[in-house]
Formats: C-alpha cells, structure tokens, sequence
C-alpha cells in the first residue's frame, strides 16, 4: 500500500474508532494543508484498508439498529496489524525523509565546479526555509476544540509534536545551509579545490 | 520611513587579539506591529545587531534611526523613551521583588511611586505574571523570569521590544507561550525584534533572517504595502503598558 491518504486514514483510526464523514473532517483538519483530500478519496481509503484487514468493522452492540433504521453510522477501529503495518509506515517514512535530505546535499555536491550556482541555490534554499510557516506555534484556534470532535484522545497533541518538530529542523537546516554557504563560499574564492 | 532603520551598519569587536567584523554592511527596517526573528549561531553577532538596533552601543559605521532620528547623534536617547531593551540574562538583584524590579525603571524616570506600582503591576498582568509580583527574582523559573524581563521592557511604553533570545534556556513547553506572548505584542502594534538561536520564534515572525559571518541574509524591509499599525492597548490596561 503506497497511498499516503490510506495510511493517514489508518492513522486517524488508530487515534480512536470513527466513521466516514467524521474521518474526512478529522483529516481536513489535521493534514488538509500539506495533503489535500476530498471525502471520496477518504471512503476509498477506508474501503482499501478494509480489504487489507487493516481495519475492521466495530461490531453493533446487540438490540442497537442499524444505520438504515435510524441506527449510528458504521464505525471502524484499527486491527492488531492495521496498528503494526501503521507503526512500520510511519518508520520507514522516517527513513526516506532523511534519504532525500542526504540526496540534496549529496546533489548539490555535485555543483562543486559551479560554486557560485550553488550559493544561489542555498539562498533560495535558506529564504524558502525562513518564510516557512509550517512550523507556527499552534495557537486555540488551530486546535480542535472538544465540541468539534467530542472524543478527540489528545487535544492539539498532532500540532504540538508538528509544530516543535518543524521548529527543530528549520534551526538545523539553516545551521548547515551556513555550513555548506562556508564550503562553497571557499570554492568561489579559491581557497580550495574541489575534493 | 520605517520605525527603525539600521542602514549599513558596521561593527567590529576584538576577540582575544583578534579583530572579528560582527557586522559588514548590515541593514534592516523594522515596521509598527511587526515581529521580526533574527536567527545565528552563537557568536554570530546577534546580540550585538540587537544592542545596536537598541542603541545600547553605537555602530562603527553606518546609522541607526529610531522615527527618524539618528540614535547616536548628541542627544538623543533612544533606550528606555521609544525603544525597549529586555535583558533576559542579566540578573536581577536577588532580595528585589518583582514588582520592585519592574517599576524601578519608572522611578528611575521620576513617576511617583504610586504610579509607578500600578503601571508596574499592569505590566506584570499584561505579561501574565502578576501573581509572581511580591516573589524575589531570584524565585523564578526561566520562563517567568523572561516574562518579567518582558514586562521591564514595557513599562516605558516602547513602540520597539528588543529581546534578545527570549526563548533561551526556557522549557520547551513554555517556549510556545513566550512566542505567543510576543506575537501578541507585535499584534498591537509594537515592532518587536528577536533574536533566536533554537528556531523557536522563526515561524511565528513576520520576517525571519539569519546573521552569519557578519552578514544579514533575508528580507531587510518589510513587505511592500504592509500596513502600519497604530498602537493598540488592552482594555483595561494604563496608557503607557
């Protein structure tokens, strides 16, 4: 399974048991501005992790109706493998961040002969990571409120885990940006050949 | 013309035997009602962009003008009438109080005690720390401690807050509301100007730069048709907090 909507759909399930309509609002609302979803992509991603048995169907307490006689709205939770194939994505996912962070600056090697391309590459670089909002303080108003979703597990725990994480790697991306400014800056000047 | 404008500045300082260019040509303009992050390493030259911006030491070259007017020209004074200076490191007198701490400023000015306590006291609730009004400085946590250095700063009614690493040293959980804090005092109008050295007020800001070998990276002047705002108090809160 490469769709990431499937996994972030498992993800909002693992959170806690849910339904359809209130998967795709948990899901606007937590991920819409970096993974923008409709609702059918939503139902298919939920229809794909039942195949899988990666969720499954909550049971209907005996003498409850169903959802055509008035009934509550199928609900799914995660299944023992939903939440170790979960545990799994998220790690490897992980792993290929720091890949693609290792093929930048492997990539932009590659420009030691054109130090000065380079440079100009690293102050777009550095302005992009600077006018970067994604890692805001999160604030009341980007949290759920408990009235939005009544069993939301840990209130504004995703944003402030997203939040801190983001500031964390923009202070580390700018301090090797100075680094490989410093590199290339010595190229451009002479003061060193390339390695 | 912005509130405050460094116009390529200069600045050496002797390291050892060494003489380091902190600043090389640096320029920025800083607008009413904005939260501007400068991000370096340490001694990269931060604080001393910070205490030239605040007029604390005055530039090797190039100037600095608060409103307009030159900050080092015989004269003018800058620090304390317009411009606000936090020290979130130094320490305070350890037996002062708080609220002694905070008004000392004001009666340092000549405003009679009474006034003084409560323009004090609006600063500290304005900061969210009046409670810790009648506790010593030296029983406060980092976090309050930058708070109270905060409210210092505004007592004297600054239209520019100079702080520098207000996040410094603060647990990380409190770190968010520190930002929130000055976030919501460049919201009402006060140009606000950070260091940081964590990452943790670049977000938030209006404009964020770096300093790195005395060089001033990113955007120096605020956004083109950025509105200028006027300065807003909280209701309920004195005219000069």
């Amino acid at each position: 399974m490469r769709s990431p909507t499937n996994w972030t759909v498992l993800g909002l399930v693992i959170e806690r048991e849910s339904y359809g309509w209130e998967l795709w609002k948990r899901f606007d609302l937590l991920y819409g501005d970096v993974l923008p979803v409709s609702e059918p992509k939503v139902y298919g991603a939920i229809d794909a992790l039942l195949g899988r048995g990666l969720i499954e169907l909550v049971p209907v307490p005996p003498g409850v109706p169903s959802v055509g006689e008035g009934g509550q709205r199928p609900h799914y939770r995660a299944t023992r493998e939903g939440l170790e194939r979960y545990a799994e994505w998220v790690i490897a996912e992980a792993r290929a961040h720091h890949r693609r962070s290792l093929l930048f600056a492997r990539q932009l090697g590659a420009l030691a002969h054109q130090p000065q391309d380079a440079l100009a590459i690293l102050d777009r670089y550095e302005q992009a990571c600077l006018d970067d909002k994604g890692a805001r303080v999160p604030t009341v108003r980007d949290v759920p409120t408990v009235g939005e979703f009544p069993f939301r597990v840990v209130p504004g725990l995703a944003d402030r885990l997203a939040s801190v994480y983001g500031r964390d790697v923009k202070a580390a991306t700018l301090a090797w940006i100075e680094y490989a400014r410093r590199e290339f800056q010595a190229l451009a000047d002479g003061a060193r050949g390339p390695r | 013309m912005s509130l405050l404008v460094l116009s390529d500045v200069c600045k050496a300082q002797m390291r050892g035997s060494r003489r380091v260019e902190v600043l090389r040509d640096v320029s920025l303009e800083i607008e009413a009602g904005e939260l501007v992050a400068v991000w370096g390493r340490r001694r990269s030259g931060r604080s001393t962009l910070l205490s030239v911006a605040a007029g604390i030491e005055p530039p090797d070259s190039g100037e600095v003008l608060f409103e307009g007017r030159d900050v080092n020209a015989r004269g003018t004074r800058i620090l304390g009438d317009g411009v606000g200076y936090c020290y979130t490191g130094a320490s305070a007198p350890g037996g002062r109080t708080v609220i002694d701490h905070v008004r000392s400023g004001l009666l340092a000015r000549r405003v009679a005690e009474p006034v003084a306590h409560s323009l004090a006291y609006d600063a500290l609730r304005r900061v969210e720390v009046e409670r810790s009004n009648e506790l010593t400085m030296g029983d406060l946590d980092t976090a309050e401690a930058v708070r109270v250095a905060v409210a210092c700063g505004l007592v004297l009614g600054p239209r520019v807050l100079v702080i520098d690493e207000p996040t410094k040293g603060v647990d990380l959980l409190e770190r968010d509301a520190i930002v929130l804090l000055l976030r919501s005092l460049a919201d009402e109008g006060i140009a606000v100007l950070v260091s940081d050295g964590d990452g943790s007020g670049l977000a938030d800001a209006d404009r964020a730069l770096t300093l790195s070998d005395g060089e001033l990276r990113g955007k120096s002047t605020p956004a083109p048709g950025g509105e200028v705002l006027s300065l807003r108090r909280p209701a309920g809160t004195s005219s000069a907090v």
